[in-house]
């Protein structure tokens, strides 16, 4: 079940980042050629409209970032002022980095409600009510966006949705920290590349062991690291 | 006061070591239950439109654009042609590895991400062809900085973004202070090489030059698409971004195949994984800066400043300051995203010009990757060469000066900054 989840967040985000890329390169392409008068493709091509480009690529974006926060925190790439803790002992930092995880889920906890309580009250309410054929009485209908149409909130319940699954992440990665003592991070490169030279494009320089991020209280040897298998963010 | 409290609220709560974005929230959340009436729904709405920007939606762009650069072919021959250039002269691969950067830099808009594609094929060649391991990592760890003052930037766009300059007038005001700083920092490898007679290059033909420059033609075009794009107007900024995206995908997959079709999965993770970490620092950063806005804090800052009877000089002398600390302990988005409310008030108010302010700040971000405990262009370095944090602060110490001197022109002669802009009228 959680596997299937994961999956199912990495293929969402990999996929609205590739889809919108195209939709603003289809849209561009297409504003150009239908400028010129090239007969029969150009007639084809202004009987397209693209106007809903720029506003489909921003939706699929704030997806993106909704779940890829969520995402993210299962990849410990969120970025924080670590100075001060990573120079501490374990077991205080151990207490920081669980007030820190915890503060996360109660933030994301909150702003997922929050949003939840909003899409409900702009049209999800009425939607649900009409859907199921009951009495909608003066509910509103909720706003669309300009160019799609779309029911606003439709396309805002990113908010509520990838909030609730960021703070299933952060309570995740706490209770993990808690069971094992271990964070999650991917800075496997700096021990691979004992014998090998890293591959430049593997390395994610927000993901590294350092100052941004805290460092768990479970103290890695070489051999550890270079058993465990690869990364999970190298699965989409 | 109020603006003690929140402040104070945001400082404690980053320094327990969570998150940014979620401090930022935090602070935001606690002050609004707590201290004020304003309702939560506005909150609520915020969080939807925070980042509902198409300026915004050039940094994941230019992300997956540098993501796809990064893998081994551009870079290997931008440095081919870079070598066949300058090699012969002293400082040999050293001033190699500033121009390769410099050309890179024009390509890619983060910083780092220049440390990592011209790093990993340099830095090993210059310590195979007798360099101290020092000095190559010196030398590539601080003219990767320039990948985020020569355009495009994902600095730049953070700075728009927190303050609605122009992007377009931004990306081409950097391209002067961009050639300065690469030639000034050409000169300090010069130098130190010619001191350290370090290995030159054997000189490269006319012929060898034009096949290298054929070579490398496909990344020197991106150049053209992205800088071209913007400033003919065909592009805005972020459809230049994307299209770089494309090219970039296209080059890497196609044209010098350094990336198999199976790998491109894992790069679009990759870069969606790193674009939404930062657009959710956007989101909560928007949010704080509503919250200040709405507590009448800039307004009353910028008064206060102006009140002390700081001139121009003295508050441009407070912001570099100020911000090469904050440089030391956070990373530049974040940096730029809550300071640039707070700042660009004041400078409004003191008559500076917002490019040219722009421009300062992504010059002093530039430093604050190269300065410990916290430097991004430091961590990426180590990582390539084995060299520790220590020792790496130590082997970029000659660039850091330099950039430093380079930091005060910058500050106090903006028309290196506003001449090009101006002239091509971009700004008034």
């Amino acid at each position: 079940m959680s596997k299937v989840l994961d999956h199912l967040e990495e293929w969402l985000i990999a996929f609205l980042m590739a889809a919108a890329t195209t939709i603003i390169f289809v849209a561009v392409v297409h504003r150009y050629l239908s400028a010129h008068p090239i007969p029969y493709v150009q007639d084809f091509l202004l009987g397209i409209n693209l106007g809903w480009a720029q506003e489909l690529c921003i939706i699929m974006f704030v997806w993106m970032a909704k779940f890829g926060a969520a995402y993210g925190v299962r990849t410990g790439i969120h970025v924080g002022v670590d100075v001060l803790i990573n120079r501490l002992e374990d077991r205080t930092r151990g207490k920081f980095v669980i007030f820190g995880l915890l503060a996360g889920a109660t933030f994301t906890a909150i702003v997922g409600t929050l949003g939840a309580r909003f899409i409900w009250e702009n049209g999800m309410h009425y939607a649900t009510f009409s859907a199921l054929g009951l009495d909608t009485g003066d509910l509103p209908e909720g706003p669309t966006t300009p160019d799609l149409e779309w029911p606003t909130w439709i396309v805002y319940s990113a908010v509520p949705l990838g909030s609730y699954l960021m703070c299933f992440r952060f309570l995740q990665v706490a209770w993990q920290f808690v069971r094992t003592g271990e964070l999650p991070h991917h800075d496997h490169a700096a021990v691979k590349g004992m014998e090998e030279e890293p591959k430049p494009g593997d390395i994610n320089w927000f993901a590294l062991d350092n100052d941004l991020h805290p460092r768990d209280v479970k103290h890695h040897t070489i051999v550890d690291l270079g058993r465990e298998p690869k990364d999970k963010e190298d699965r989409p | 006061m109020t603006a003690l409290v929140i402040f104070g609220l945001l400082a404690a709560l980053m320094i327990t070591g969570m998150p940014i974005s979620i401090s930022l929230g935090l602070t935001v959340l606690i002050f609004l239950f707590t201290m004020t009436a304003v309702p939560l729904e506005s909150v609520a709405l915020k969080l939807f439109t925070g980042i509902e920007k198409f300026e915004i939606m050039a940094i994941p762009f230019f992300i997956l654009a540098g993501n796809f650069l990064t893998h081994g072919g551009v870079a290997r021959r931008m440095i081919a042609f870079a070598t066949s250039m300058v090699g012969h002269w002293y400082g040999g691969l050293g001033l190699a590895a500033v121009l390769a950067c410099a050309l890179f830099a024009a390509v890619s808009g983060s910083s780092p991400a220049t440390v990592v594609a011209i790093g990993s094929i340099l830095i090993p060649a210059m310590v195979r062809s007798g360099f101290p391991k020092r000095f190559g990592a010196g030398v590539v760890a601080s003219a990767g900085a320039l990948g985020i003052l020569i355009p495009p930037s994902i600095v730049m766009v953070m700075y728009a973004v927190a303050t609605n300059a122009s992007i377009g007038a931004l990306f081409i005001a950097g391209i002067i202070p961009g050639l300065v700083l690469a030639t000034m920092m050409g000169a300090t490898t010069f130098y130190r090489a010619w001191k350290g007679n370090f290995p030159r290059q054997p000189k490269a033909s006319w012929g060898a030059r034009l096949e290298a420059f054929r070579d490398s033609m496909w990344g020197l075009f991106l150049i053209v698409v992205v800088i071209g794009g913007i400033y003919s107007g065909m592009f805005t900024p972020t459809e230049a971004a994307a299209m770089s995206a494309v090219y970039a995908f296209i080059v890497a997959v196609f044209v010098y195949k350094d990336l198999t079709f199976a790998e491109v999965p894992r790069v679009l993770l990759a870069s969606a994984n790193m674009s939404a970490m930062l657009l959710y620092i956007i989101t909560n950063a928007v949010l704080f800066s509503f919250l200040l806005t709405h507590e009448n804090i800039p307004l009353a800052i910028a008064e206060w400043m102006t009140s002390t009877g700081l001139g121009v000089i003295g508050f441009l002398l407070f912001v570099n300051v100020f911000l090469l600390l904050a440089g030391n302990f956070m990373e530049p988005s974040s940096i730029i995203l809550i300071s640039a409310p707070l700042l660009f008030p004041v400078a409004m108010k003191l008559g500076i010009d917002p490019i040219h302010f722009g421009v300062m700040i992504t010059v002093n971000m530039e430093i604050g990757m190269l300065t410990p405990p916290v430097g991004l262009n430091l961590y990426v370095a180590s990582g390539i060469s084995r060299l520790g944090l220590t020792e790496m602060t130590i082997a970029v110490t000659p660039w850091l000066l330099t950039m430093l001197t380079f930091l005060m022109i910058v500050t106090y002669w903006p028309p290196l900054s506003l001449w090009l802009p101006r002239a091509l009228g971009m700004i008034p």
